[in-house]
């Protein structure tokens, strides 16, 4: 991509036509997601775990839209804070790892040499763990626990940042203005913060914005096998667990977080690759 | 004596690069110093500003105002670099960070050393741009918006905004036309009976050799080969190398043949 487009589109010129009402509805959707995980935070006064075994598994009715659960949990209730669990936890984990993965990335792309190679073999070894192996072992070691797998998380997922960057650094870090910008002598501090952050900020925004829907389908399939959130704690994929029971019976209990995580997850890799698209990011990015 | 180098060799993991090279840049004057690709000139440019890659090593001395460059830690270099001793290279196009405006760099140069007020800063950025025949109202656009001509002097504004002792110019008009080319040697002359720095001008055109420079050596695969006077060289070349480079040069004596009579004859 040349310096020219990037600057041509940050500052909101030409848009392409093709993608405008994927970015319209990814729009609206996450403000509907933003405006749910607002309400619920600030306004709303029931009690997910207020259990009323008079009452469960009734159907939608006035004081339960979406009816109760086996234990007469109001489902609406727990399906809106356990959004704000998966989707809070999911950002979390990956502003963490971004938080770790860049930094480490700038550094052994602009220092190059043994920081470089010490940097990465370690990145290799991180990457040669699958997400799902890592959480399970941390678990066992350390116990099952939301915590425990966002750190986990975040031991898989640091890698894929600082390869990212470290990569565009190394191409950036050959150009001219860099050269420059040492000739004139500006710290190194300063030409990584300065002059080569902004350049990788949207590659490493499409990356996030792609993954995201993955740490959000992790964090509830953990969750569902029980490695994740621990009951009573309302979150989509101990939802799905806790209503598998009752999946002859009443599958609409297993709908309603399915159908959250799904819907999320989407909209998530729609904005991704709408973003991928606009900044016209190469494939490799793609994690 | 403004540098003086002495016998600097510049040495990578199994070759040398640079070989027990000495080359002095008096006070004020243009100092050329000419080869071919390849030999080891640009090293030696990057040499005095400790630019080298991580993996070559400079040893030998680089006299500076009195201290040896090679010994200075890389926190003094940073000071002196940019301030006292100045690059300008080839490519104009790439000189500028390409999503920061031409006045956040001036900006930011004047920044890291040590100029604290920002409306100083302002109104010394857009001296340094009018000292080149710019306007200051470039300081608000990016590098893309300005042609290759601005960017050339706009990027030896920045070189030049700090009164630097030495300009290093590095094949400044390698990627130019010979009118840009010309003009952009103009401006570095110029600038330099303005303020008195002196320039070390690496280049293998020796037609601005012989236009603009005072004194010139020969490098070739990292020695140096003869240097003296000007005239001394041009006209009593010593060294074989030195005189097959000027019978190399292209020299136009005449106005310009398009060989349509030789093909007639």
């Amino acid at each position: 991509m040349t310096p020219r487009t990037i600057v041509l589109r940050l500052s909101g010129a030409p848009k392409s036509k093709k993608h405008g009402w994927q970015a319209i509805a990814g729009a609206l959707f996450v403000l509907l997601v933003l405006a749910a995980s607002a309400y619920t935070f600030l306004y709303l006064k029931h009690d997910p775990t207020l259990t009323d075994l008079r009452g469960r598994l009734h159907g939608a009715s006035a004081s339960h839209p979406l009816g109760t659960d086996h234990l007469g949990r109001d489902v609406l209730t727990r399906l809106l804070l356990g959004g704000g669990q998966t989707i809070g936890y999911s950002l979390l984990a990956l502003g963490a790892a971004l938080v770790i993965g860049i930094p480490l990335g700038l550094i052994a792309g602009y220092r190059r040499g043994w920081v470089d190679r010490l940097f990465m073999r370690i990145a290799d070894g991180f990457l040669a763990f699958p997400d799902t192996i890592v959480a399970i072992v941390l678990s066992g070691l350390l116990g099952a626990g939301i915590g425990n797998l966002v750190l986990a998380i975040i031991i898989v997922k640091w890698v894929s940042y600082a390869r990212l960057v470290r990569s565009t650094v190394l191409a950036e870090s050959q150009k001219d203005y860099i050269r420059i910008a040492r000739t004139n002598g500006l710290s190194d501090a300063r030409i990584m913060t300065k002059h080569l952050l902004p350049h990788i900020a949207g590659h490493v925004l499409v990356l996030a914005s792609l993954d995201i829907g993955k740490i959000i389908l992790l964090i509830s399939s953990l969750s569902y096998i029980g490695l994740g959130a621990q009951p009573p704690t309302p979150e989509w994929g101990a939802m799905l667990n806790d209503s598998r029971p009752y999946f002859q019976s009443r599958p609409e209990l297993m709908v309603y977080p399915g159908l959250a995580i799904v819907s999320v997850v989407l909209i998530a890799n729609m904005l991704g690759d709408y973003l991928r698209d606009r900044f016209d990011v190469k494939k490799e990015v793609q994690p | 004596m403004i540098l003086s180098i002495e016998e600097l060799s510049i040495t990578g993991r199994d070759r040398t690069l640079v070989d027990n090279v000495s080359l002095a840049v008096r006070e004020g004057e243009f100092m050329a110093l000419v080869g071919q690709s390849g030999s080891g000139k640009s090293l030696l440019s990057q040499a005095i500003g400790q630019l080298l890659p991580p993996n070559l090593h400079a040893s030998g001395r680089m006299m500076f105002d009195g201290s040896n460059l090679l010994d200075r830690k890389p926190k003094e270099m940073r000071a002196l670099r940019g301030s006292r001793i100045s690059y300008i290279f080839q490519d104009y196009q790439g000189a500028f960070t390409p999503f920061r405006s031409i006045g956040a760099h001036f900006d930011e140069y004047q920044k890291v050393h040590g100029e604290k007020s920002a409306a100083v800063r302002r109104s010394k950025a857009a001296e340094a741009l009018e000292s080149v025949g710019l306007e200051a109202k470039l300081l608000r656009r990016y590098p893309f918006q300005l042609s290759g001509g601005q960017l050339q002097r706009a990027s030896i504004a920045t070189a030049l905004m700090l009164s630097p002792r030495l300009l290093i110019a590095d094949e400044v008009t390698t990627a130019l036309d010979s009118v840009s080319g010309h003009r952009v040697l103009e401006l570095l002359a110029r600038k330099q009976a303005e303020t008195g720095c002196a320039i070390l001008f690496i280049t293998h055109d020796w037609r601005h050799v012989r236009r603009y420079a005072n004194r010139l050596s020969v490098m070739k695969e990292g020695r140096i080969v003869e240097s003296g006077g000007k005239h001394r060289i041009l006209d009593h070349p010593q060294h074989d190398y030195t005189r097959q480079l000027i019978a190399a040069a292209p020299i136009l004596s005449r106005s310009l043949n398009s060989g349509l009579e030789e093909d007639k004859a």
